[in-house]
């Protein structure tokens, strides 16, 4: 088998067709990741200089009263990420501002694809692109002639006359295609190593390691596949339409129907219908601007009473943030439960998505990559979730400082000074961790692994049936 | 050989090869699933103004029963006075609608990438919060939804390439094109009559779907341009692949080849030009964060409200220099409220000038974009379809440019209003409403 092999790429290296197009494809795949990493570079460098403006206007509050710094409030952007520049995923489509302020949790704003028009259905020139719509059919042409050629031209008896059996053959044919496709993936790989070689770490190398093998899977089912058709089609042409025909149905139709379709079967509201429940039941809470509301009376008894005194006046703290806490904590609630019911839809409709796999194996290979790439759903739902824990924690601090900070109540201009406002910590996004992302892709990469079997089951089924002459 | 004839033997040839009749049937089902989704979008904005609508009506009843009755503040908030122009505009629920073309059926464009409704108030901004996309799955958004144009664009190409790949090169291969060559006159004709068989079939395809998207969502009531205008961009697309092919097959000798030849142009102008140009775009003009009107909607106001009084009372003057002469212009008794509630203005002015910059660099970044169409169809083809469909950049821009402009005309009617010390009645505030709707 390994001679074939052996002889399949002398093949490969002595046409001069396919070596033009292996080039000229290595070329436009090295100026992807090239352009890939560039631009990762100048978002983050955008990012850090938007992030470190924002939090020297921050640190530069000379003194302000910590309810009026919890309206002033600050903005997180969305970091750029490394391994994006290999596949960008939603990134492009979701908003890259955040506001953090008091009483809201907000949405993210802002996204690349809101500031110009159209200019690719599938996306920018990225590693991905090259790697899941073009290397395929690479590999298609590679493969579709592979037995076929052998049938028409004779060289198939002799072969099998020699001791080669069909099996060995179409596995040597299968592997030899495949082992191209693999050799462009680990040139992506590498390349993409050493033009980011000062920030890799272990979770990056291993996040790629697992693109590489995702890639490889998809590949193997690709040329098995069009092997197999190779095998069992006496012409060459119907072997290629026939897995150009694949090909068009599982890169094209299929992801764009079912994903059309998951979010029919698991409908999320429409903001209008989101805001006025999140109001509704907001509005039932405490409201640190409302004095007639009945639970701030019930809070401020429980106060008077904890502190052991019959009115706020007498309080030596400030009652208006406390009360400011009671309302956040009561927000806090309704948005967990709205925004809680938000991710779980998401969530359903991913993991419908996900075993769209079964029909088609590319939705799997689409998943896996943007999730080792880190530019999911899941990893911008993450950051999403970090930031409100971060916000929670930022209007906690300023409450507590209005409450505790020495001013009583009713004091509205009593203000805090700029040592305060600097020991605010500022956001730290904290990648999603390698677990997590394996756990929300292990059907994924089980269902490619499926594939595989599928793929092999039929090589060798395949072969009891192919047509010597 | 007639063209007829060579149209007739076509036929046949179409009709006894099932391979190439069931990509037609493909096409026309996918074709027909994206105009239902196009059309399934339009009924759910439709839906959606229609709720608002509903409710903000609501909201002006209750607001009428307060006159009627004679009430001035809601109950609970006393400082309210709904006779004043300042609190009756603040109560006037206004609604502005980026009302969906019928013409969506066919483009759904960058429909889902920003709001289509916006409630209108003083202190409103065409870049708030609110006016992101609705709420949907990032991922769907990216994959696209699959509608007509994306049929149209990137499968009608592939069609036409099942439909032709074999065309002359059949011959060849097979040994009879030099027999063929003696029964007709030119074999260039003879491939060019075989090419407008495929062109009028596929034309006659898209032409009765067309028109079935324009029953779906009645695009012929709305504007019967939007539908000649589809064909009009269909057929050209149509005619600038079948021309790119025609070289293609005339030139070439075998199947393999030109089926090689058209899989890589497909490929190079649907996916590879267009990313190229995406990401030099995002290259030479990266996304903007915005820090420049977070600035003035945050410490710009920090600023503007720290300023002394008179210098707010020059600004707001220099701004309305009618309320000069307003009946409340030189009662000091009243400066402080009228100074406060007319800040809205002096903000809005800020905002608007911040957001002037983020409008030229949208407009460097669509120009940049534009001068790719001559090498990228794609784009370029995309780009008009949106447009037929309203779903382009440039509507949202200017459903932006409207939102601006009723948000100046609110301001200038509640400042002039309240310095005139205008009473609100019932009629008043029913004048409000018409005049604000629009």
């Amino acid at each position: 088998m390994f001679q074939i092999i052996k002889n399949e790429w002398l093949y490969y290296s002595r046409t001069r067709l396919f070596l033009g197009i292996s080039a000229g494809f290595i070329l436009v795949l090295l100026f992807s990741i090239f352009l890939g990493s560039y631009q990762t570079q100048i978002q983050t460098e955008n990012y850090q200089t938007a992030q470190k403006h924002l939090r020297e206007q921050w640190e530069s509050i000379k003194e302000m009263n910590p309810h009026g710094a919890a309206h002033y409030g600050t903005y997180v952007f969305k970091p750029a990420n490394l391994l994006s520049s290999l596949d960008e995923g939603v990134n492009s489509i979701t908003g890259n501002v955040l506001r953090v302020e008091g009483h809201v949790q907000n949405e993210i704003v802002h996204s690349e694809a809101s500031q110009m028009q159209t200019i690719s259905k599938f996306g920018k020139l990225k590693s991905s692109l090259l790697l899941q719509f073009i290397v395929p059919i690479l590999l298609i042409f590679l493969a579709f002639s592979s037995i076929s050629n052998e049938k028409q031209s004779g060289r198939l008896k002799l072969l099998l006359l020699q001791g080669t059996s069909p099996l060995q053959l179409i596995f040597a044919k299968t592997l030899s295609v495949w082992l191209y496709g693999l050799a462009l993936l680990c040139t992506t790989i590498l390349v993409y190593t050493l033009l980011n070689i000062q920030n890799i770490n272990s979770e990056i190398m291993s996040r790629a390691g697992l693109f590489l093998l995702t890639y490889s899977f998809y590949y193997f089912v690709i040329s098995g596949l069009t092997v197999f058709f190779s095998a069992r089609w006496q012409n060459p042409t119907l072997a290629l339409t026939s897995m150009l025909g694949v090909w068009i149905l599982w890169t094209i139709f299929l992801p764009h129907i079912l994903m059309s379709s998951v979010e029919k079967w698991h409908e999320l509201p429409s903001r209008n219908e989101f805001k006025v429940a999140m109001k509704e039941d907001r509005s039932k809470g405490v409201d640190g601007h409302n004095p007639s509301d009945e639970r701030k009376k019930e809070f401020e008894q429980k106060v008077l009473k904890e502190y052991g005194v019959d009115s706020l006046s007498q309080l030596p703290i400030n009652f208006d943030g406390l009360v400011m806490q009671a309302d956040e904590e009561y927000g806090n609630m309704v948005w967990d439960k709205h925004f809680g019911n938000l991710r779980v839809v998401l969530s359903e409709q991913k993991q419908s998505y996900q075993l769209g796999g079964i029909l088609n194996p590319f939705i799997s290979l689409q998943n896996a990559s943007m999730g080792f790439a880190a530019s999911d759903n899941l990893h911008h739902q993450d950051f999403l979730v970090q930031v409100e824990n971060y916000r929670r924690d930022f209007i906690k601090m300023l409450n507590d400082k209005h409450a505790f900070g020495g001013s009583k109540t009713g004091d509205w201009s009593w203000k805090a000074g700029n040592e305060f406002f600097k020991s605010v910590p500022d956001f730290e996004y904290k990648p999603t961790s390698l677990a997590t992302v394996l756990s929300n892709y292990f059907l994924d990469f089980f269902i490619l692994g499926f594939w595989v079997v599928f793929v092999l089951m039929l090589l060798i089924l395949g072969t009891k049936k192919m047509q010597v002459l | 050989m007639k063209n007829l004839d060579i149209f007739l033997y076509e036929w046949k040839h179409f009709v006894r090869s099932p391979f190439k009749m069931v990509a037609l049937l493909l096409f026309v089902l996918a074709a027909v699933y994206g105009l239902h989704n196009g059309a399934s979008l339009y009924e759910k904005q439709k839906a959606e103004i229609e709720k608002i609508n509903q409710k903000a009506e609501a909201q002006i009843e209750k607001m009428i029963t307060h006159y009627d009755k004679g009430e001035k503040s809601p109950e609970g908030r006393p400082w309210v006075n709904f006779t004043t122009p300042f609190w009756a505009i603040w109560n006037l629920p206004t609604y502005h609608f980026k009302a969906p073309s019928p013409a969506l059926v066919y483009s759904i464009g960058q429909a889902e990438q920003y709001g289509f409704y916006k409630q209108i108030s003083v202190w409103a901004s065409a870049y708030d919060a609110d006016m992101a996309e609705e709420i949907a799955n990032p991922e769907r958004l990216q994959t696209g939804t699959l509608d007509f144009a994306f049929v149209l664009l990137f499968l009608l190409p592939l069609l036409l390439l099942i439909l032709t790949y074999n065309l002359k090169s059949a011959e060849t291969e097979q040994g009879f094109l030099a027999l063929i060559e003696v029964q007709t006159a030119s074999k260039n004709t003879w491939l060019l009559s075989r090419m407008a068989f495929y062109i009028g079939l596929v034309l006659l395809f898209t032409f009765a779907l067309i028109l079935y998207g324009a029953m779906l969502t009645h695009v012929f009531e709305a504007s019967s341009n939007a539908f000649g205008q589809m064909l009009f961009y269909s057929f050209l697309y149509l005619i600038f692949w079948a021309v790119l092919y025609y070289f293609i097959l005339q030139k070439g000798k075998s199947i393999l080849g030109n089926t090689l030849q058209m899989v890589g142009l497909w490929l190079l102008l649907t996916f590879v030009i267009p990313a190229v140009v995406h990401q030099y775009v995002s290259i030479s003009q990266p996304i903007n964060l915005m820090t420049d009107l977070i600035d003035v909607q945050r410490d710009g106001r920090e600023k503007l409200f720290a300023q002394p009084d008179s210098v707010i009372d020059n600004q707001i003057f220099a701004l309305f220099p009618e309320i000069k002469g307003s009946k409340l212009a030189n009662d000091s008794t009243e400066r402080v409220r009228l100074r406060n509630f007319s800040a809205s203005a002096l903000a809005n002015n800020m905002l608007k000038e911040a957001t002037t910059p983020i409008i030229a660099e949208n407009k460097a970044k669509n120009a940049l974009i534009k001068q790719s169409y001559w090498f990228n169809p794609l784009t370029f083809f995309q780009n008009q379809l949106n447009a037929v469909a309203q779903t382009h950049f440039q509507d949202y821009q200017n459903y932006r440019n409207d939102i601006e402009r009723l948000v100046d005309k609110r301001i200038k009617i509640m400042v002039l209003d309240m310095w005139n010390d205008e009473k609100v009645d019932k009629d008043k505030f029913l004048t409000y409403h018409k005049k604000l709707k629009s």
